[in-house]
């Protein structure tokens, strides 16, 4: 009963994470039809900002305002230099994203050095939890990120924002003819994307190794978790969280953590080949 | 045949020729890192058979370079230590792994209708998890170390130094001038409707999810080939060769050669190491830099490689000094 408990606990941990990664992916996808690939370097800025930010003597909570800001500053001068002419060449976006993940990476490691970086967590104790104990920030992490995802629901369906991104994922076109500004929407939608992408960046650095090449471990996953859930769909990605984190939290208990991420991502292949609109399709 | 082939013939024949008299005033170090240089190449190739000839792109290449790499160490190192047969039996071992792998993703991928960006996304996570395999399973695989002391190519009897060099480019330009030939007829033709428009091509009665899939194996078969040869030539095999950072290195080497011709992208191969051996010694951060900002140059200025680029900036040049004249 314990390791069942610890066990869930894990994979609502890592789904929660994949959640708020994979959010800003899926719904950029759904919109632009783009994939980017220097998404996971937004997980990295959030972690980096969150070392930052305590190595200059201010607390978490600082930097889990001061991170999503970041990330969306620095979301919309990515969309408004790069991404914007490259609207009707995925591919080139694609190439485009990969190069400037690069660059990321590489201008992370000249300016804070290839090594880990130290941060901590806000709070330190467990607690006991149905006949198990449990790390109190795990569960933090997982209330906050469900919070988090809840706030975006709800933004997506009652705000006149949540209406565009919706109006812009249904039929471009007919939106813009409906006197949407899509441009702004593509733009605001992508900068939050990058802001929850940087969110989740704090949330997991105290869990892990804060290093400049982070970010690719959740990238990829996050890109099962879309495909697997749908693209442009908040269900979806939820879904497709709780597919890829729960069966690998499940499998690294009997083999070793990269089998079970290989073995994870080869399911993910073979669901594609069945259901290629995802589980749960926008 | 026309001009187009006969230029592209000649130009093929002069660098082959150019190669193969190398040996002859090189050094050995120099003749062994051309001829590691020439196996990139291959894989550069097969790449270009994929990305070139139908427009579809391989964001996971390595995979198959490195199925080709491992398979060779592990079945000379783990399975028949020391045996005469070892180095064949790796050769068929390494490219039979390449091609059931790309057959089995293959047919899930292309035959699941994934195409365009998400194709390229599918084979990205396809190299990360043959790199995890590759790190994970260290007891077969040797871990982040690799495996160390594969034996030189023995067919019979080993082939190394110069006569190995000369294997290599024989296998490489038998293989470009193979494709060239192969791809010049109809079957060429149906790639390109494919490139242009999948479902018209369809709609034409062509099943163009086994003509893709073909292409696929075709070329996920001579990524492991060169993979296989790669490592009888440096003797150990490490994660890097199976990384996504050497997916995306092909793709550049490629894209400097320009797509599609085949010999392009052995040029391509070429130029981009001799670039990588000089920026390389600047920092370790010099190259992958180097890479990321190549990308985004690429998109913006030279999105058909830089032999069209070069092509177009020749041909304003030319109308400029003809509207001078007149």
């Amino acid at each position: 009963m314990p390791d069942i408990v610890s066990l869930s606990l894990n994979a609502l941990t890592l789904m929660s994470i994949l959640m708020l990664v994979a959010l800003g992916l899926a719904i950029i996808y759904g919109l632009m039809g783009i994939i980017n690939l220097s998404h996971g370097e937004f997980v990295t800025i959030g972690a980096y900002t969150l070392f930052t930010v305590q190595a200059a003597g201010g607390s978490f909570w600082l930097a889990l305002i001061v991170a999503p800001a970041v990330g969306y500053l620095l979301g919309t001068v990515l969309e408004v230099t790069v991404i914007r002419r490259l609207y009707d060449r995925p591919i080139s976006t694609i190439l485009a994203t990969w190069g400037l993940s690069l660059i990321l990476q590489q201008a992370i490691i000249l300016t804070y050095g290839a090594a880990p970086r130290p941060v901590t967590a806000p709070f330190e104790a467990s607690v006991h939890l149905l006949g198990t104990t449990y790390p109190a920030y795990r569960l933090f992490l997982i209330v906050f990120a469900f919070a988090v995802m809840a706030g975006c629901v709800l933004a997506f369906r009652k705000t006149p924002f949540g209406l565009d991104v919706r109006a812009v994922i249904q039929n471009a076109s007919m939106a813009r003819v409906l006197g949407v500004n899509a441009e702004r929407v593509y733009r605001r939608a992508f900068a939050s994307g990058a802001a929850l992408a940087a969110l989740a960046g704090v949330l997991i650095a105290p869990l892990v190794a804060v290093t400049a090449l982070m970010g690719v471990n959740y990238l990829a996953r996050s890109f099962f978790v879309v495909l697997v859930g749908g693209a442009g769909s908040i269900p979806g990605v939820v879904a497709g969280s709780a597919f890829v984190g729960g069966l690998e939290s499940l499998l690294s208990t009997t083999v070793p953590i990269t089998v079970a991420q290989a073995s994870v991502l080869i399911l993910a292949v073979v669901i594609v080949r069945f259901r290629p609109q995802g589980l749960v399709p926008a | 045949m026309t001009q187009r082939d006969k230029t592209w013939l000649f130009i093929t024949l002069a660098i082959m020729a150019a190669l193969m008299t190398y040996p002859a005033f090189g050094s050995f170090s120099g003749v062994s890192g051309l001829r590691d240089i020439l196996l990139f190449a291959l894989f550069a190739v097969s790449l270009d058979l994929f990305w070139g000839r139908t427009g579809v792109l391989s964001f996971g290449h390595a995979t198959f370079f490195g199925a080709g790499a491992y398979g060779m160490a592990i079945m000379t190192i783990h399975v028949a230590p020391g045996a005469a047969w070892g180095s064949v039996a790796g050769l068929a071992f390494g490219v039979g792994l390449a091609g059931v792998v790309a057959l089995a993703v293959g047919y899930f991928v292309i035959f699941g209708g994934v195409r365009g960006a998400y194709f390229t996304i599918v084979t990205l996570a396809l190299t990360l998890i043959a790199q995890q395999i590759a790190i994970g399973w260290s007891s077969i695989t040797g871990g982040d170390a690799g495996l160390i002391g594969v034996p030189p190519l023995t067919i019979g009897i080993p082939i190394t130094g110069k006569v190995l060099y000369y294997v290599v480019v024989a296998v490489l330009f038998g293989i470009v001038l193979t494709l060239w030939a192969g791809l010049r007829g109809q079957r060429g033709l149906v790639l390109k409707a494919i490139e242009d428009d999948e479902r018209k091509a369809q709609t034409l009665g062509y099943n163009t999810s086994l003509h893709l899939l073909a292409v696929f194996v075709l070329s996920g078969l001579i990524a492991g080939l060169a993979g296989a040869l790669y490592v009888t030539g440096t003797g150990f095999v490490a994660p890097d060769m199976i990384a996504l950072l050497l997916s995306t290195e092909v793709i550049m080497w490629v894209a400097v050669g320009g797509r599609g011709s085949l010999i392009g992208a052995v040029a391509g191969t070429m130029i981009v190491w001799r670039l990588q051996q000089e920026v390389s010694t600047l920092s370790a951060s010099a190259w992958p830099l180097f890479i990321g900002v190549f990308f985004l140059a690429m998109v913006f200025f030279f999105p058909d490689g830089l032999p069209a680029a070069a092509q177009k900036l020749w041909a304003r040049w030319k109308r400029m000094n003809e509207g001078r004249a007149a």
